[in-house]
């Protein structure tokens, strides 16, 4: 705005910086949001227990379990360990269940906080009601990293926490929304099995197991959320195990539940779920991914209804579920796929093709990648792929400076001794996996091929591509885009060569993917796979 | 490190009015005492929102749990004979204290049976009878095997104990020189310093600097003090250098589990209603009457020596109750058998079989298809050659359950997450997840029970696990 009449300035300064500092009418910052004793509640209003059971279909009795370990108002907890398999609602239903209670409660979880100091200072934060804001530059309220630090601020903070609550609830029992029920503090820790790969994971999790013990409040509840079983948590020295919670995985009764709450045409979805959710129940239990996967075939199975509220009869359903069918099995192999394209692009290209059948357009689906590479991204990604599979003394053949392959093959009557040396190799193949390459060799490759392509091309073309750059200056780009495809897993870094000491690179994508980017450049791949 | 000096040259000047001092903190020591035992020993009465006086049920169930989280509570009556750790326990100290002499102790037994809670018992009982001879610094090895945390904790606590002021940013030595003249000062005040060190076989780790120190330091006339170590390895004497050892009197006590009789008497205490408290007289009465019956119930003696067979500490045991009286359904407003039956069940899980039956059948194939490579003494296999495996299962009997190498992928991914198998070794971290070696970790006879209690399971899969 101003940039042009902003006066010299003798230091570097961003843009941003140079307009602010020009603007006389600048916002004040606005003031940074105190946290107080009430935010240790949920926040929001609470509800009943039938509410709380009706947000949960099937979750009944884990739910009411819980509501009795947890104990009237003001009771001592020991130690609960709530576990169950990926997607079962156990984080859900702690946090609805404390809504309900209205007490309060802290929450941290191992996942975002990585490391012990982050998991330490997260939870005085909560309790000291310190929020990291601009003024003190995102730091939090205690510097504090070991254990025996924590356990004393923990307990200075929390004997703080609690003598306020006691107070609060001395006061006259209003039933002000917002002001938490009760004496007592709650911690709850989520993801509780990523402590297991930290590096002090000897030393935290049985000091975390121990903490009821340690701290000797009978005011503080701890509550642990784990994904994987207790058994897997057996340390080297020993505690009291917290009292199991187990939330077990849905059964497909559950399921087809879960599913229909909140449908606008129940029996629509009804009837869809009859025909789909047998056999997807069959490769996962897990409500995230079901969900995911039924609700792109739901739009397909809606596609031939015109009106979509109608309640489908016998015919209509014997009709729909004719339609569906072939889509069902190649749906199955997709469960897990996560679309990148936007899916009106994928309709709008299916109304052009009227006439073709489906199949063939869902197979063109699959030979396209559905992620944008460069060029010169995808030859890198084809050198990569080449450089594990085929063995180093076979380059100088496959890749003859004429460009002529080698397509003599010696025929010979395969015995059985070698068809069994063949397997015996291929599954050696499989088991260490694709082979490690240096640099240099990765380039070398790299600069073959693409100078077969532009002998390969139109002349045209080849103008184009020589105008853009000579080979040497393809090389910078190069560089750039092998980082970015190690930083994208496309290429692993590997250890390095013991004699020589250079880092050693190997590829880490399916042959599917590198005959579907080969294709897509048109690239006869697999005439220089070498094949045992 | 300054203040630390400067507070030395405070003690040598309040040498003189240290029993002040002392009585100061014996008031707060004593109120302390007095309104821990006052808040455990009434039901809580919520305040605010119920207007109404609380049901007994709810009143006896919150009394009850009450009851069950404090360790002062179930550990004193287990302490009444002369012959019990507790009686022992104080003689050792309260000689000490009087006799002015140092001593060493070492509490031994398994985890839960009571050492930290018998020697709470035995230290506020102390404190209570000579209150001005005493101060405690409690060190846990879990968080202080360091030694110079554990330093630093000593003047921690020993600052606040004797209102100095504690520096943060002390060093090493200048802590380690406050502590020796504050054992010296206190040994001079006839003022007993008793180090309580949990889990005791954590600071037996390493070079034992600290523990050489603090009993090095008790060789000297001067010093007063008793370091009483709490441990769960009987073994943990074994444990020391030889110097340290030749310092450490060689006492232990030892905490076994109860026997039959005490522990039913010690239930019935625990779950007996008070008949003279806010609880209605006859509700209470009725209470105990049905308790009564529950325990000489032949089901629940079978009950609680099915669990005591495996769990048989008091923390155990207590823990067993807390969930059995937290199972106490509100409206029959009575314990029943079947309170007790859930909680054991509760703590009789099968985990691998739970993670079976929450598997899909693909994630069950996936197991079948290991299992049949390890049968085949594959030592080593990776997701290819599961994936060999499962294709060739389906070549030979067309299942319906084929499905691509990516949906395999992920579940074999599932099965990763639920720690059904895992990786050989955790270097491999240069190698996508399809190519490293993985290993079942769960036995065949876990897996054959696990799909025969699978809810419809493919015949094939059983099939293919008898063979």
């Amino acid at each position: 705005m101003d940039m042009e009449g902003s006066p010299q300035v003798t230091r570097r300064t961003t843009r941003s910086c140079a307009v602010s500092s020009n603007d006389v009418e600048s916002t004040k910052p606005s003031e940074s949001y105190k946290p107080t004793l009430n935010d240790l509640a949920f926040g929001k209003q609470p509800f009943g227990l039938e509410d709380l059971l009706s947000r949960f279909p099937c979750r009944r009795t884990q739910i009411l379990e819980f509501l009795r370990l947890l104990g009237p108002l003001n009771s001592p907890l020991f130690p609960v360990l709530v576990y169950g398999g990926p997607s079962t609602g156990k984080t859900s239903v702690t946090l609805q269940v404390f809504r309900h209670l209205n007490r309060p409660f802290i929450y941290s979880s191992c996942v975002t906080c990585y490391s012990p100091r982050i998991l330490f200072e997260s939870m005085l934060n909560q309790l000291l009601f310190h929020r990291k804001d601009s003024k003190h530059s995102y730091s939090s309220v205690k510097r504090c990293e070991r254990p025996s630090d924590f356990v004393n601020y923990l307990r200075e903070a929390l004997e703080n926490v609690i003598s306020s609550l006691k107070g609060n609830s001395g006061k006259s029992n209003s039933k002000m929304s917002g002001r938490p029920d009760g004496t007592m503090v709650y911690l709850v820790f989520d993801n509780l099995e990523c402590v297991r790969y930290w590096d002090k994971s000897s030393t935290i999790l049985p000091f975390l197991f121990n903490l009821y013990d340690i701290l000797k409040m009978p005011e503080v509840g701890l509550i642990f959320i784990s994904n994987i079983s207790p058994d897997m948590y057996y340390l080297n020295i020993g505690y009291v195990e917290p009292i199991p919670l187990y939330f077990l995985n849905y059964t497909e009764d559950d399921l087809r539940h879960i599913f229909m709450v909140n449908q606008t045409n129940r029996k629509l979805y009804a009837s869809f779920l009859d025909v789909v959710l047998r056999p997807f129940c069959r490769v996962t239990r897990r409500v995230d991914e079901l969900a995911a996967a039924l609700s792109s075939l739901f739009k397909k199975y809606c596609e031939p209804l015109s009106d979509k509220e109608v309640a489908p009869n016998e015919e209509m359903k014997r009709k729909l579920f004719s339609q569906i069918r072939p889509h069902i099995s190649s749906a199955l192999n997709e469960t897990f796929q996560v679309r990148s394209q936007p899916l009106l692009g994928a309709e709008a290209n299916k109304t052009k093709k009227t006439n073709s059948s489906k199949m063939s357009g869902i197979l063109e689906d699959f030979d396209k990648i559905d992620f944008h590479m460069s060029t010169s991204a995808k030859y890198l990604l084809i050198s990569a792929f080449l450089a594990s599979r085929n063995p180093a003394t076979l380059d100088a053949s496959l890749f003859d400076s004429t460009g002529v392959s080698d397509s003599r093959k010696r025929k010979r009557k395969a015995s059985e001794k070698s068809m069994d040396q063949k397997e015996m190799a291929e599954q050696e193949l499989h088991m260490k996996g694709p082979g490690t390459f240096p640099l240099e060799r990765l380039l070398a490759i790299f600069q073959c091929i693409t100078s077969l392509a532009e002998d390969s091309l139109d002349e045209e073309e080849s103008r184009e591509l020589t105008t853009e750059g000579s080979s040497r200056g393809l090389m910078s780009d190069v560089l750039l885009q092998l980082s970015s495809l190690c930083n994208a897993n496309f290429i692993i870094k590997g250890g390095s060569c013991p004699l020589e000491g250079s880092t050693r690179y190997r590829t880490a994508v399916s042959e599917d993917l590198a005959l579907k980017v080969a294709r897509s450049l048109k690239f006869p791949l697999s005439k220089y796979l070498y094949r045992r | 490190m300054i203040i630390n000096l400067s507070s030395l040259n405070l003690i040598i000047e309040l040498r003189k009015s240290v029993f002040s001092i002392s009585n100061y903190t014996l008031q707060l020591v004593k109120s302390y005492i007095f309104l821990r035992g006052f808040s455990q020993s009434q039901p809580t009465r919520p305040m605010g929102r119920e207007k109404e006086k609380e049901k007994p049920s709810e009143e006896a169930l919150n009394l009850l749990r009450s009851r069950l989280s404090d360790p002062n509570f179930i550990f004193r009556p287990l302490s009444d004979s002369p012959d019990s750790n507790y009686s022992k326990l104080k003689f050792i100290i309260s000689t000490s204290v009087t006799e002015a002499c140092n001593n060493s102790i070492l509490l031994l037994g398994p985890r839960g049976s009571g050492k930290v809670a018998v020697l709470e018992l035995v230290l506020s009982d102390l404190l209570l009878q000579y209150p001005e001879a005493i101060s405690v610094i409690r060190l846990n090895g879990l968080l202080h095997s360091d030694d110079n945390c554990a330093l630093k904790e000593i003047a921690r606590q020993l600052c606040m104990e004797h209102q100095l002021l504690f520096s943060k940013v002390a060093s090493f030595d200048d802590n380690s020189l406050f502590v020796i003249a504050m054992l010296r000062e206190c040994g001079l005040a006839h003022k007993t310093i008793i180090f309580v060190l949990d889990e005791f076989d954590f600071f037996a780790q390493g070079k034992q600097r600290l523990l050489y120190s603090l009993l090095d330091a008790m060789q000297s006339v001067n010093s007063q003090a008793v370091v009483i170590g709490v441990s769960c390895r009987l073994d943990v004497d074994q444990l020391l250098e030889k110097r340290v050892r030749s310092r450490f009197s060689h006492r232990k006590l030892l905490f076994l589990s109860p026997s039959k009789e005490e522990t039913e008497r010690l239930m019935e205490h625990i779950l007996s209603l008070p008949v003279d408290s806010s609880i209605p007289h006859n509700y209470a009465a009725e209470f105990n009457g049905r308790l009564k019956k529950i325990f000489s119930d032949e089901r629940f003696k079978e009950l609680i020596n099915t669990y005591l067979s495996y769990n048989f500490t008091i923390g155990h045991l207590v823990r067993f109750l807390f969930q059995a009286v937290s199972y106490m359904d509100l409206d029959v407003r009575f314990l029943s058998h079947e309170n007790f039956k859930t909680a054991l069940s509760s703590n009789q899980r099968q985990p691998k079989l739970e993670c079976i039956r929450d598997c899909s059948i693909l994630e069950l194939y996936m197991l079948v298809c290991m299992k049949r490579l390890e049968v085949k003494e594959q030592n080593s296999y990776n997701f290819y050659s599961v994936m060999t495996e499962y294709k060739s299962i389906h070549d030979s009997s067309q299942t319906s359950d084929n499905y691509a190498a990516n949906v395999c992928l992920r579940a074999f991914e599932h099965l990763l997450q639920r720690q059904l198998i895992s990786f050989i070794d955790n270097k491999g971290h240069n190698q996508s997840v399809e190519f490293r070696p993985v290993k079942l970790l769960i036995s065949s006879a876990e897996l054959h029970q696990g799909l025969k209690s699978y809810h419809q399971c493919p015949a094939i899969l059983l099939r293919l696990m008898d063979r």
